[in-house]
This record gives C-alpha cells, structure tokens and sequence, in this order.
C-alpha cells in the first residue's frame, strides 16, 4: 500500500528538526481531509439556492470519508469522522442520525478493507463506494418513511446517492493531488 | 500508560462504541425529533450573521445582472410596464369602489372588527429543507413574538406555518412539506378539503365532498381553524391527473426571500355574538327635559331632543 509511505523519498536518515511550528503545519495537514468536510457542510447550508445543496452536503462527506480512510487512515481517524458526522447532522435537517452512521459504516469497510481496495483499480473502488451511497441513500429514505408512516418517493434518495457517486470522481482527483501536495504530513 | 495490548483492544473498540452513539442518535432522532432540531436550531441562530455575509456577494450580483439585463431592452420593458399599469389603476378603481361597498356593507350589519393580525418580517437564512421536506429558516431578529403555529406568507398567498422558534430564527413548515395538512375552502364549489403536502411543487387536495369535486382553476382560500384564519389566498385547482386535484400555489415557493409570518392569535375559537344577540339599550321615552350643560354658549342652534324643531 502506498498510502502510508507515500513520499519514501522524504524518510532520510536526516529528519527535519522537531519544532512547534512544524508540529503545527504537521497537524494543520493532516486536518486537512477534516476540515474539509465541515466547512463544505457549513458553506452549503447557506442559502445560495444551488439545487441539491443538502445532497451535496452527504456526497462531499462521503466521498472524503472513503478516500482518505482507505488511502491515508492517519489523516482520517475514527473520532474525526464522529465529529464531522456530528457537525454534518447539525448543518443539515434530514432525519437525525443517519448521516452520522452512514459516515462510520462506510469509514469502517474502507478501513477495513483498504489493503483489498489499494490492490483493485480505481473504477473497481469506484463501484463498490456506488454500493455504499445507495445503501446509505435507502437507509435514509427508509427511515424518512418509517417518520412518516407513509411510503415516500425515493426519487430524492435516488438523486442523492447519483449524485453521491458521480462527484467521487473529481474530488478523488483533488484528493490524489492533495495528498501529495497540501495534505502530506510528511511535507511539512 | 496503557500496554500495547490495552491500547489495540482500545483502537478496536473505538468505531463500534462510535457506531453505536450514532444508532443512539438514530433513535433519539426517531422518537425526540424535535431535541434534535432545536440544537440545528440553534446552531443556525448562531450562524445566522455569516449566512448574511456569504450570500451578499450572490444577492450583489444578481442585483447587477438584473439591472444589465434591464438596461439592454429599456423600451420594451417601459411599454410593458405602461401596460400593466394601465391594467392595474382599473383594478385599483375596482379595489377601491369594492372596499367601500365592503365597508358600507359591513357597517349595516353591525359587523365586529376582526382584530389586526401582529406581523414581524424576516429574510430567508437559508433552505432548510433536505432531501425530503420542504422548510425554510427565517431571521426575525430578537424581541419577536412569533408562536409556533403562527401563519408564513409571502406577497402572493399563504406559505407554510411556524414549526420551531428560537431567539432569532424561526422554522416554516411550507405547505408543500409530507407533513403538512391546512383546511382549505374552495372558492366556487364552495367545498371543504385539506391540502396535503407531498414534497412535489403542487400539494394535493384530499378529503373534498364527493358530490362537489372541486372545479379545475377555481381560488382555494384557508377555512378559518384554531389559528388559521379564513380567507387567505392560497392557489388554484389544476387537475394533474384525472380525479387527482392539486393546488398550484400562489406563493412563489422555490424562491423565497422576504417572508411575513402572521399572529392572528387562538381567542376566534369564541364565535362572535350575532347581531340579534346584542343587547340593543332602549332609548328613553320622554325628551330631554333639563337644560343641557352647554345650553349658556350663545347663539347656539337647536339641539336635536329638545323638542325645538
């Protein structure tokens, strides 16, 4: 797996030398991925009237939980995906919860299987994730209707999870740039 | 400090304890909604100033597009706009003429004032609503006395009901939402009916006497219930399907910016005393036979009573 040594040429013998700013820059880096997440769900909880903003809240964090779990696990710690579930669930109104878990089970098989997932091609990765948002996509809408007691359309559901996997693809390329360049710990 | 053993059954145990507070959460959300949705609230009403900061460069920019826009076909904008207001001063000569009728009509039936409804205005903080409900969050600033259940229109017609209130924001239930259910009248058919809500831009119209179906383009105004007052303007009859009759809303739902939220108070459950009810005070027989208090003012005209005429 590349995702723990991505940058071998920088693990010398001579390490830079330990100082508070570099613990700083060090950790700021590897908050990247989280960061990221929060304020994107900040950001698109204002009202910019941008069609499918809420959708699009659940398709960055879920696209950034799977890539970073499986392709740098440091960057991307259990607790952070807990807190940035939480800050998702509280910028957003859909049913309390579901967001949350769907974020943890995901991190889960991502970090579970990230030595499997290193090994498969990008559009095998990219199938299995698809899997995931549907999955995570019904679970939502199925809680919505047990809410409701009534049967709902899934037709939002549908769009969400579409739109889910279709964004996977050019984030993952901001993803893959960015873990070489401004969020490699080692760089700092 | 921890064994290493210690320390991997810890990072093992991590993301099924995490796991499990999100089931917890899951739950909570299921029978304690709105806990839930008072910390989102919150959390709103805290962000509610920066809301205001990010969409200002937006709100900027269409102002200046519109305005382009406006400039490229001034003339034919001013022709339009003679147009509609030639058409709009006869509505207003109707309106006037209709009002005054109103009131004469009023005045002979010793009609009782209906109280003025108190109002707060506020902007739309954000679109609250997600994949499957339709909400909007308003900033009504601090020292309002917006209850929930209290009526959300905008210029057009009726809106949504207030669900949540915190310090400074209020959440608007738009009638379009799952759950919502307003009492309506139908205008011509002179039926009775709710309006129920499915999450699409047309909310149908459900429970209609069967022998009055309701007519295709006829008004549909909110029946008078609890703190719903009669008479708002809603929308139209449109018939999507056979025997489906939706309402096609007058209030422009997807775009929303500035939003009265109406308190017409609970005290109409008390229906109003009929005329033949009120007690009329008989006059007194005999005119008046003492001298007025007034009566030293000269040059003063007959008094009507004092049986000068």
């Amino acid at each position: 797996m590349v995702a723990e040594n991505s940058t071998p040429h920088l693990h010398s013998a001579v390490e830079p030398k330990q100082t508070f700013r570099r613990a700083l820059d060090m950790s700021s880096r590897a908050a990247m991925p989280s960061l990221f997440i929060m304020l994107s769900a900040i950001l698109l909880s204002a009202p910019f009237g941008i069609p499918g903003q809420a959708q699009l809240q659940f398709g960055i964090a879920m696209c950034t939980v799977w890539f970073w779990a499986h392709s740098r696990p440091r960057s991307m710690p259990a607790l952070a995906v807990f807190l940035c579930g939480l800050i998702v669930e509280i910028f957003s109104f859909g049913p309390p919860g579901t967001v949350l878990l769907s974020l943890l089970v995901i991190y889960g098989v991502a970090h579970h299987w990230r030595y499997g997932l290193s090994r498969l091609g990008f559009i095998a990765g990219w199938l299995i994730f698809s899997i995931f948002a549907v999955l995570a996509s019904f679970f939502q809408w199925a809680l919505v209707c047990l809410h409701a007691v009534a049967l709902l359309s899934p037709a939002p559901g549908l769009f969400q999870a579409a739109l889910t996997i279709g964004i996977y693809p050019s984030l993952t390329a901001l993803f893959v740039w960015g873990r070489r360049t401004f969020a490699n710990p080692d760089q700092a | 400090m921890l064994s290493i053993h210690a320390r991997q059954v810890l990072a093992k145990a991590v993301l099924p304890i995490l796991i499990l507070l999100a089931v917890g959460l899951v739950l909570l959300g299921l029978v304690r909604r709105p806990a839930v949705d008072g910390v989102r609230l919150m959390a709103t009403d805290f962000m509610a100033p920066a809301y205001h900061g990010l969409v200002w460069p937006q709100e900027r920019a269409t102002v200046w597009l519109t305005d382009l826009r406006g400039a490229t076909d001034l003339a034919k904008e001013n022709a339009r706009l003679r147009e509609e207001n030639r058409a709009l001063r006869h509505w207003y000569d109707v309106a006037v003429a209709l009002a005054a009728e109103n009131g004469r009509l009023k005045k002979s039936l010793h009609w009782i004032p209906e109280t003025v409804p108190q109002y707060v205005t506020g902007r739309v903080t954000r679109d609250d609503g997600g994949p499957y409900s339709r909400a909007v969050l308003l900033d009504v600033g601090s020292g309002h006395e917006v209850r929930i259940g209290d009526v959300a229109l905008d210029a057009a017609g009726l809106l949504g009901r207030v669900t949540e209130v915190g310090p400074h924001t209020v959440r608007v239930l738009m009638i379009n939402d799952d759950a919502s259910r307003i009492p309506v009248t139908l205008g011509s058919s002179h039926g009775d009916a709710i309006m129920a809500g499915d999450d699409t831009a047309a909310p149908r119209l459900i429970f209609y006497p069967q022998d009055h179906h309701p007519v295709e383009g006829e008004r549909v105004e909110t029946r008078g219930q609890s703190t719903m007052p009669a008479g708002l303007p809603v929308g139209t009859v449109h018939y999507s399907a056979p025997n489906r009759p939706v309402v096609v809303p007058d209030a422009d739902l997807d775009r929303l910016d500035i939003v009265r939220v109406f308190d017409y108070g609970d005290d109409d459950s008390q229906a109003p005393d009929a005329p033949g009810r009120v007690k009329v005070r008989k006059l007194p027989q005999n005119p008046l036979t003492g001298p007025l208090p007034f009566s030293w003012l000269p040059n003063l005209p007959d008094m009507p009573g004092r049986g000068g005429q």
